[in-house]
């Protein structure tokens, strides 16, 4: 029955993740010519998901959308997952002042308010350069503390030093020990959890960011004033709340929050510890 | 590692913070390429970028720059808003949005505090937690913007001021509280550590004896609860930027926000500075909470005196043990 499970979260989340990647790739680079007679047309009036209020189909703001996150959320996670990796592998190999020097680190990297951390960055970010990957890249890091604190004691509770020792007695190869029996075995959930999680925090935040950018009438942190993010979804949804004919594009945003949700939850469910 | 190491090291975190903070500042600025002063306002949306270098002491190295900030902010002095509010001073405009963030960091503390409590005493049925768990999946943006929908209907125009602003710090704590799994993992993390706890073998000996098992678990477990405590404190403060902004709410954050999109570095780097000795106020409490416990455990408290005389060793943890 776990097995059953596990191998249906592990399903679901490359369908998942292949249709995120399959929207990014499929995004346009511009968006139509906007056709105010066909503004706020609902999804039964403009399929699939309606149009926004300047006339423009939402499918094409949901593709910009998926584009602007894909890879860069993904890339944040492998950060996170590569120095949850090194943190684990450090706590067994021994290196007690590395170690140390880690835990040092940490405390202070995860001591500062994320948030504040990232708008610095996207501060002093040249205009050029505001895109979701450096800013993606800087959470990563900042969220990385956690993440490795959490490797280095499970780790830890393996024995550490001792388990490598134990299982060189075994006769055991040093990258048989590191990859498989330490990150493959029991490492493995922990970093694919944490992934998973900044992942979808990345993506997250870029909503977040573009949406109180929207709020403000700027030009967003995050991408470029020529594509759209999926915070316009949920920009020109929260009309919708106050009265506007917008409710659609409400619920394809929420939509789209709950599939990346639905994304970070299958991957780790999949990973689980046997 | 003895047990004065951890305390010793936030305490050295603590001071480092306020010190590193405008020190990577400082430094992102001479690392990235071209001339600090364009990139802090560059010249599409700035003119004058030589005399705002020399105003900004940026145009005699970083060296210069970092201390003379350092220097006057210190004095409390952070020059005015070039932005935001043009001539302001940028101390006047932190000490009028300071009251407003801490007020909606305790609420949203309380809501936290009340799931921990609760979760600590057992009166939190287990079978809850996929709810708290599924309600924290949501952004906290989504519930924001659900909440700031549903004042704005209800209030309207008028909903700045009088009950409905207090109805939206309110609401702002509460989802500073749901949102991003912090209810969730306030519970399960407390409910965790007081397990883990529990099953040591000292605490098993308590039972028998009839005492009461938070009594003796509490002074171990304070420590890490603490930590815990201080990050959920760090996660509600990043999130006030997103509650402020969304929900209209007039505090640190959305000066932050509001200074981040007009590009007022002034005022980016002292809310900024502001936020750094709030984290270091909290180091500082769970360096002091981890000392204190120590101590306590080490002179050996009222409540197992009578088993540290009277009892075989293993039933009590030793000094190495205590936390």
């Amino acid at each position: 029955m776990r097995r059953a499970l596990r191998w249906f979260w592990l399903t679901l989340a490359v369908v998942l993740l292949v249709g995120l990647l399959a929207a990014s790739a499929a995004a346009p680079e511009f968006l139509s010519v906007p056709r105010p007679d066909r503004a706020f047309l609902g999804p039964l009036a403009a399929p699939p998901f309606g149009n926004d209020n300047r006339g423009i189909p939402l499918l094409e703001i949901a593709l910009q959308g998926a584009d602007i996150v894909a890879i860069p959320s993904l890339i944040s996670g492998l950060v996170v997952m590569g120095l949850a990796t090194a943190a684990g592998l450090v706590r067994c190999s021994g290196a007690t002042w590395l170690d140390g020097a880690i835990q040092g680190a940490s405390e202070l990297v995860g001591a500062l308010p994320r948030l504040v951390v990232i708008l610095v960055v996207a501060l002093l970010l040249p205009r050029d350069w505001r895109v979701l990957l450096p800013i993606g890249i800087t959470w990563a890091i900042l969220a990385a503390p956690g993440a490795m604190d959490e490797a280095a004691a499970t780790a830890g509770r393996l024995g550490g030093e001792r388990f490598v020792e134990a299982l060189r007695a075994h006769g055991f190869s040093s990258a048989r020990i590191y990859l498989y029996h330490i990150v493959g075995l029991n490492l493995r959930p922990v970093i694919v959890r944490q992934g998973a999680e900044v992942t979808m925090q990345v993506v997250f935040l870029e909503i977040a960011l573009s949406y109180l950018s929207l709020r403000r009438n700027e030009p967003s942190l995050t991408h470029p004033d020529s594509s759209y993010s999926w915070a316009t979804l949920l920009y020109q949804g929260y009309t919708g709340l106050l009265g506007y004919e917008m409710l659609h594009a409400l619920w394809l945003g929420l939509a789209l929050v709950a599939w990346i949700a639905l994304l970070a939850q299958s991957i780790r469910l999949a990973a689980r510890a046997r | 590692m003895a047990w004065w190491t951890r305390p010793l090291i936030r305490l050295l975190v603590a001071l480092a913070i306020p010190l590193a903070i405008p020190a990577l500042i400082t430094a992102i600025l001479w690392t990235l390429p071209g001339d600090p002063a364009e990139i802090i306002c560059p010249r599409e949306i700035c003119d004058g970028t030589d005399a705002l270098a020399e105003r900004w002491n940026l145009h005699r190295g970083p060296v210069w720059f970092y201390v003379h900030w350092l220097t006057s902010a210190l004095g409390g002095d952070f020059d005015s808003s070039w932005r935001v509010q043009q001539g302001v001073p940028v101390a006047e405009l932190l000490w009028e949005s300071l009251p407003t963030t801490a007020t909606l960091v305790l609420l949203a503390l309380g809501v936290l505090l009340l799931g921990a409590v609760l979760a600590a005493l057992g009166w939190l049925p287990r079978a809850l937690d996929p709810l708290w768990q599924a309600v924290g999946l949501a952004p906290a943006v989504i519930l924001a913007l659900y909440c700031a929908a549903r004042i704005e209907i209800s209030h309207g125009a008028l909903s700045h001021s009088g009950w409905p602003a207090t109805l939206r710090l309110l609401m702002g704590a509460g989802v500073l509280g749901l949102a991003d799994g912090a209810l969730a993992a306030a519970i399960t993390g407390t409910r965790a550590t007081f397990e883990a706890e529990a099953r040591l073998r000292y605490v098993q000996m308590a039972r028998l004896r009839g005492e009461s098992v938070l009594v003796n678990t509490l002074p171990n477990v304070l420590p890490a609860l603490v930590g815990q405590l201080r990050a959920r404190v760090l996660h509600i403060l990043s999130g006030t930027v997103v509650v402020e902004v969304v929900m209209g709410i007039p505090g640190l954050g959305e000066m932050l926000f509001d200074g981040t999109l007009s590009q007022d570095f002034g005022l980016v780097l002292a809310a900024a500075w502001a936020f750094s000795l709030m984290s270091a106020a909290l180091l500082l409490l769970q360096a002091l909470v981890e000392v204190s416990v120590a101590l306590w455990v080490r002179r050996s408290p009222a409540g197992i005196s009578g088993v540290l005389q009277g009892e075989p060793g293993p039933a009590v943890p030793g000094p190495g043990e205590a936390v």
